[in-house]
């Protein structure tokens, strides 16, 4: 007999594992979530938000007069049985109940509570014994008195947030898992009301009407050109690499400065940390690297001058023959320009932990190069250029893990200056099916 | 799980005629589908189901899309009372098989048939829509 696997591996066409035991585990770890979310919303609710509501919207109104004053302490044991206390004021408080008199002992605040005990005294001397202070207390219980009440937001946004999220997650699973038990893979792929809702993430890109697995290209069409009908946006791995630069060397900076200045201040306090100080070193070595690389980055991205590229239509179809303006600002010298279409695969798959993107160009075609471009500050260059699709080129395609993007490139090498990579996403449409009047359908190319 | 007396059932056995004997269709067309089952001996279906759609294959995990799909479960309309089915379809519009390099996409009919004892038995038959080059790492242009 053999033991069912309790999760499954991609292995070339296959698929190892058995899908009721996937499901079961799925269902397993999300019942587990949401059992965890209403337990800690349970505790949350009971022990810190239905106290704190029902002593501002039910306990009664009183004056209070002070009594007697006094600490709390409170013994913290650590995991190596060592202990130390916390120490809270407290008073003695007389207060009319339905015209009797009530005393019990209350704690005026819960920021006062403090470490060392000499600062809990202190802090007693804020209240007079005689004095007259507001209190509400409890009608059910009379002996609970408090002296101070209000709502504690962050508490609040504690209780909605940590539970609502653990038990939305595993809600949204379980329900999820359960509507797949049983259920072919097809039966559990036909698109229901409840499919966005269950399973968001799975949904993948958004498609054009009434073509599935074809991207939309509403994002392509929103911004006319000065030329041609539409501008595209860019599309650029730089970009992102130069905001990650920036992210990191403000981020490792900051804690560098922040080292350094405790470290300034010792110094001039007369103590020497040596540990701080050699960490000190590489820590700014690594600092002062991440800077020049990212000023570099910055520069070169500022140096180039932006790149704008317009097209006569879109979405384009196969075998069609469309227009492209090029625009190229900056200045200096550019050794070479070149304008290419490209057709890329993209496939993501998780190995082990981790979850790759691999990318392959598997076409490309050169629509223009320029050599020994010179760029004039103030007057960008343009080209206007034509360049036809093949008719049996494949459509853009695009699902939760697979894609494949038409694009048109722009690779520049500036003289001195490392080559930059511009990307502008097209969308290509399948060539559309016609009919004639017999009935036989032919592939139309426009 | 499987126990020894599920490793000693027969398998079924599906055949499938497509509408177009060469199964090459392009987008829009009607496909119609019969097929025969064989091997269900002494074990009727509970149900069964049918299916068009198209998958991806190669490096990425895989992306299903369903374009057709129905599940009977009337005696009357599964085997052994009618040992044939059929069912018939119009395709989409895309997407167009491809052979890629990362990325396949295949369009297929699966029949499924559930059993009264929990185990389930899928026939797979692929057919091709649209006539698309299959594409190689970085193609120069004709």
């Amino acid at each position: 007999m053999r033991f069912p696997r309790f999760f499954g591996k991609k292995r070339g066409h296959r698929r190892t594992g058995s899908q009721a035991w996937a499901s079961l585990g799925d269902a397993a770890f999300h019942a587990a979530l949401l059992i965890a979310g209403i337990v800690f919303a349970g505790l949350l609710l009971s022990g810190v938000a239905v106290p704190e509501w029902r002593i501002n919207q039910h306990f009664l109104a009183t004056d209070c007069t002070v009594l007697g004053k006094g600490l709390v302490r409170r013994t913290i044991v650590a995991t190596d049985r060592s202990s130390s206390f916390t120490w809270q004021p407290c008073l003695r408080v007389r207060y009319e109940v339905a015209g009797r008199s009530t005393e019990s002992w209350s704690t005026p605040s819960r920021s006062t509570t403090a470490s060392d005990r000499t600062r809990a005294v202190a802090a007693l001397s804020a209240w007079k014994l005689g004095d007259t202070v507001p209190g509400w207390y409890d009608p059910t219980a009379p002996a609970t008195v408090v002296l101070e009440r209000g709502y504690n937001w962050w508490m609040w946004l504690l209780t909605l947030l940590l539970p609502g999220a653990l038990v939305s997650f595993g809600g949204m699973g379980l329900a999820r898992a359960i509507r797949r038990w049983g259920r072919s893979q097809e039966r559990c792929a036909v698109p229901s009301r409840f499919s966005d809702l269950l399973d968001p993430l799975a949904a993948g890109p958004r498609q054009a009407a009434e073509h599935p697995g074809v991207p939309a290209c509403d994002d392509l069409v929103n911004s006319p050109g000065t030329v041609l009908a539409y501008r595209l946006p860019i599309e650029s791995a730089d970009n992102w690499t130069l905001l990650g630069f920036g992210l990191f060397t403000f981020l490792w900076n900051s804690v560098l400065a922040v080292l350094g200045v405790g470290a300034v201040i010792d110094l001039l306090r007369g103590k020497i940390d040596w540990l701080l100080l050699t960490l000190l070193v590489p820590f700014a070595a690594v600092g002062v690297a991440s800077l020049v690389l990212f000023i570099r980055r910055g520069l070169l991205a500022t140096a180039v001058g932006p790149t704008q590229l317009e097209i006569s239509a879109q979405p384009l179809r196969p075998g069609g023959r469309y227009e492209v303006l090029l625009a190229q600002g900056g200045s200096g010298t550019l050794d070479s320009l070149r304008l290419a279409l490209t057709l890329e695969e993209q496939a993501t798959f998780t190995q082990g932990t981790d979850t790759r993107t691999e990318r392959m160009t598997v076409w490309a075609h050169d629509i223009r190069t320029w050599v020994d471009l010179q760029l004039t500050p103030g007057a960008r260059f343009e080209a206007r250029e034509a360049f036809t699709l093949p008719a049996g080129a494949m459509h853009s395609f695009a699902s939760e893990h697979n894609a494949v993007r038409w694009s048109i490139a722009v690779h520049g090498q500036p003289a001195g200056w490392p080559g930059f990579v511009r990307t502008f996403p097209l969308v290509i449409f399948p060539a559309e099916p016609a009919i004639d009047n017999a009935g036989l359908r032919r592939e139309a190319f426009p | 799980m499987s126990t020894a007396t599920e490793g000693l059932r027969p398998t079924p056995r599906v055949i499938a005629l497509f509408s177009h004997g060469d199964r090459h269709y392009q987008p829009l067309d009607p496909v119609e589908i019969r097929y025969e089952v064989e091997g269900l001996d002494d074990e009727p279906p509970r149900a069964v189901e049918h299916s068009v759609l198209w998958f991806t294959e190669g490096k990425g995990e895989e992306d299903l899309g369903v374009h057709f799909f129905e599940r009977l479960v009337a005696p009357e309309r599964l085997p052994p009372t009618a040992p044939m089915g059929q069912f018939s379809c119009r395709l989409p519009r895309s997407p167009l098989s491809y052979e890629g390099v990362v990325v396949k996409i295949r369009w297929c009919v699966r029949v499924r048939f559930f059993f009264e004892s929990g185990r389930d038995y899928v026939s797979e038959h692929e057919f091709t829509v649209g006539l698309l080059p299959p594409a190689r790492p970085l193609m120069a242009m004709p």
